[in-house]
């Protein structure tokens, strides 16, 4: 029996990964979200397990269902789903049902994981260190940006495409288990600094408060005193309130601005804020 | 500077490729080419002006550092970041006559790009609500068994809904916007409330995309440790970022060990060494 089983070749594998990697989000919306790049990935696993036509369009809706995960730790999911496919071509007890619960099952946490590791820590760190190299309109900062994630992502997703095919839902204990959670932790720890080293290297905010005597000389210069105190103390201010506005007190990224616009126009009218501009 | 239509086309081009429905894919599109910093890059080179486009790209970045968009949801469009504000952010700073390199210019750079980013939202539903339509001939096509054509849903008809609402809105903005912009210099004098205001609100902006990224990694109040001892290293010892991370390279180090050492003892050990791994968490989570 062991020379019938059917078997995804490696060409058909590359096909599907990178449908996924160039195609995740292409046809994206609302309701179905990456449900048509799911789709179309899984398409050439299934033309190649399934000659029948028929049969190709009764197993494609096991991938009908909503999907949304973060596509870049999701394509681990793509690769468990093909030897699940694999599997149930060869009759191994594997339905379209269980296929869907895996899928189910995984995407929240894979989105939670991903989202937190890729877009809050991994990128910001990434593009802290691409700023650091762009003084003076230098265009260095940029073209490391673009090799070093690039590569990242595209052998990274490729990585964990692979393993998932390999060793099935097993692989995704490599995200959720107790070495992916240490990495995970060491992995905020840096991202916790690099984004306050961000934070002082390219924000200050400043006041331009100045209070005189009667003669005109200056007595108190609140900036002066702020940073003998501790140096970019306003910029941390301004930060904490923006973060306990919406962490705290579930206010909108958008109303957070808003709110800044008052305090500026507020400190601006009482000269609290002045950038001093002039032609 | 103005804004040719030539060169709105192609900015229109870079508008289709990274915004979702990306046309180049998540991780090429969104998160390279989308990136502010990139867009600098690429806008620089459009309207030719390297220094002055990174310049905007970099400044502009800050705000955004942490654009993640959990469910879909989006507070500001990156299309409309990169490809519409990043350029009329060009037009103004020179208009004016700022240095790009002073902090005036960024501060103008970054209002004007949150601006036209945020409002530009309605750009991002407006694609992923007419991609329903190809999304329809979808399953359609399910159910006449022509799969092939599954192909065509997911990288050809989007680009429909792209020329609709990101091209067409690209070239329309960069090109009459940058005219707009322009006389708007002799409307709005540079030491007026409404110039002083937009200047103060892009020193502070970016404070807004750091606050996002700590609703992400902070947890409890000690969470917030790492992030102080970075701004500490930067603000009060002056050390550059690749310094910082090296340092933090040693932090994260001693934290992988303890956290395998502590999962490893409670792994093996019994129900006694677990109770007392129980009370560790809990006491990590009172501080």
């Amino acid at each position: 029996m062991a020379e019938n089983e059917k078997k995804i070749s490696k060409k058909t594998l590359n096909k599907s990964f990178n449908l996924w990697f160039w195609g995740a989000l292409t046809c994206f919306s609302q309701e179905h979200m990456q449900t048509f790049g799911y789709l179309s990935s899984m398409l050439p696993i299934i033309k190649e397990l399934y000659p029948d036509k028929k049969e190709q369009q009764e197993k494609i809706h096991a991938y009908t269902a909503f999907f949304n995960t973060n596509p870049m730790l999701g394509s681990v999911i793509i690769g468990t789903t093909a030897s699940m496919e694999e599997a149930r071509a060869n009759g191994k007890g594997i339905d379209g049902e269980t296929i869907n619960d895996m899928r189910a099952g995984l995407m929240g946490p894979i989105a939670g994981i991903g989202d937190s590791l890729i877009d809050g820590t991994l990128i910001p760190i990434l593009l802290g260190l691409a700023l650091g190299m762009s003084q003076n309109g230098s265009p260095v900062g940029a073209i490391f940006y673009i090799i070093v994630w690039d590569l990242i992502a595209y052998f990274g997703q490729r990585f964990l495409y692979f393993r998932g095919y390999k060793l099935g839902d097993k692989a995704v204990s490599i995200l959720v288990g107790k070495q992916g959670k240490a990495i995970r932790h060491a992995i905020s720890i840096i991202g916790g600094m690099v984004v306050g080293g961000v934070l002082a290297s390219w924000v200050n905010v400043t006041t331009s408060l100045q209070l005189k005597d009667s003669t005109g000389k200056v007595f108190l210069n609140l900036q002066k005193q702020l940073d003998s105190i501790y140096p970019g103390l306003l910029t941390v201010i301004v930060t904490l309130l923006c973060w306990w506005l919406m962490a705290k007190k579930h206010v909108s990224a958008i109303w957070t601005m808003i709110i800044l616009i008052g305090v500026a126009l507020v400190g601006v009218l009482v000269g609290f804020f002045n950038p001093g501009l002039k032609y | 500077m103005t804004i040719s239509w030539f060169q709105a086309c192609l900015l229109g081009l870079f508008a289709c490729l990274c915004s979702n429905s990306c046309m180049a894919g998540q991780a090429v599109g969104n998160y390279t080419i989308g990136r502010p910093l990139v867009g600098g890059l690429i806008c620089g080179l459009i309207l030719g002006n390297v220094p002055l486009g990174i310049a905007c790209g970099a400044a502009t970045q800050l705000v955004y550092i942490a654009l993640v968009t959990p469910g879909g949801t989006v507070a500001a469009d990156v299309r409309a970041i990169s490809y519409i504000g990043i350029p009329l952010a060009m037009v103004a700073i020179s208009s004016r006559g700022l240095n790009p390199f002073s902090g005036d210019a960024a501060n103008l750079a970054k209002s004007l790009g949150t601006l036209v980013g945020t409002v530009g939202s309605v750009l991002f539903y407006a694609v992923a609500f007419m991609n329903l339509i190809w999304q329809a001939f979808g399953w359609k096509d399910i159910e006449n068994n022509k799969l092939n054509r599954l192909y065509g849903v997911n990288f050809g008809w989007p680009w429909v809904s792209h020329l609709c609402f990101s091209f067409i809105p690209t070239v329309i903005m960069t090109h009459f916007g940058a005219q707009a912009v322009t006389a708007l210099r002799n409307a709005l004098p540079m030491d007026g409330i409404p110039m002083k205001t937009l200047f103060t609100v892009g020193a502070m902006l970016p404070c807004v995309g750091i606050a996002i990224l700590l609703r992400q990694i902070v947890n409890t109040n000690v969470d917030f440790i790492p992030f102080l001892v970075g701004f500490t290293l930067a603000a009060s010892l002056h050390l550059n970022l690749v310094s910082i991370t090296v340092i933090s390279l040693l932090f994260a180090m001693i934290f992988y060990e303890i956290e395998m050492f502590s999962a490893k003892n409670s792994g093996n050990g019994g129900a006694a060494t677990a109770t007392a791994s129980n009370d560790d968490d809990e006491e990590e989570e009172d501080i």
